[in-house]
């Protein structure tokens, strides 16, 4: 695998929302630059709503 | 001849202490490396080249890759925490692309690749593709064949019809063949 296939792959992770499982154990606090962190920026840089955020409210009602 | 490349055991005399990723990298915080990272692509400089780059079609992936190895070679930070930083520094493009309305491409998807077929399948394999029409023809006669069969079962005596051969082939295979005559040419 080269540096260019590695990076694809972590990007890839990190848009499907996985997150470093052992790197955050490591912090007390967790780690700060998290999917949903990106996510709330967007939300306030761009005053819409990410996809993400809409699945989750699409979730929570179906659960309601 | 001359050859272009090192004499055998140059690598023990180089000196190559001071190449910054031989030394252990400045950040080896998570939060730390990501931050350093967002704060360069805020560098008024950097943030018109990483626009100038998405203006001219180059996926966020490649800008990416290139930012992560400038830092790896600088001594910043170690390749392993480079690969953790990807994916908060492709967001962080793609929030800033969204923000000022540049079309973009993260280039994740695999567009390059090719669907397997089963005609892909036969021409890697070497195998001859049939025409539909071939196919077709194929596909007709395996069905009147086993539609025959089914009617009168594979093991069944063969109709006499089938089993007796015509006159002009018994009469062939007697040697009874008769020669045409020669046309005479003069008359």
């Amino acid at each position: 695998m080269t540096f260019d296939d590695a990076v694809k792959k972590s990007i890839k992770q990190f848009l499907k929302g996985k997150l470093l499982k052992d790197t955050a154990a490591l912090k007390p606090d967790g780690v700060f630059f998290t999917p949903e962190y990106f996510d709330e920026l967007e939300e306030e840089l761009l005053d819409e709503k990410t996809d993400s955020t809409i699945e989750k409210e699409e979730e929570l009602e179906d659960e309601a | 001849m001359r050859l272009n490349a090192p004499i055998p055991g140059a690598n023990y005399l180089s000196d190559t202490r001071n190449y910054a990723w031989h030394r252990p990298p400045d950040i080896v915080d998570y939060d730390e490396a990501v931050s350093y990272l967002i704060d360069k692509i805020d560098e008024p400089e950097k943030k018109e080249l990483v626009f100038a780059m998405l203006g001219i079609d180059a996926h966020i992936t490649t800008i990416v890759t290139t930012i992560l190895l400038q830092a790896v070679s600088k001594g910043k930070i170690g390749i392993d925490l480079a690969i953790l930083c990807a994916g908060p520094l492709a967001r962080y493009i793609e929030i800033s692309a969204k923000d000022v309305d540049i079309k973009y491409e993260m280039g994740i998807e695999d567009k390059d690749r090719v669907a397997i077929t089963p005609t892909l399948l036969k021409i890697s394999l070497g195998m001859s593709i049939d025409s539909p029409e071939e196919q077709e023809i194929d596909g007709t006669i395996e069905k009147t064949m086993v539609q025959e069969a089914a009617n009168r079962g594979l093991m069944s005596m063969p109709e006499p019809s089938d089993m007796v051969a015509s006159p002009e082939e018994q009469a062939a295979m007697l040697g009874e063949v008769t020669e045409e005559e020669p046309e005479d040419e003069l008359s």
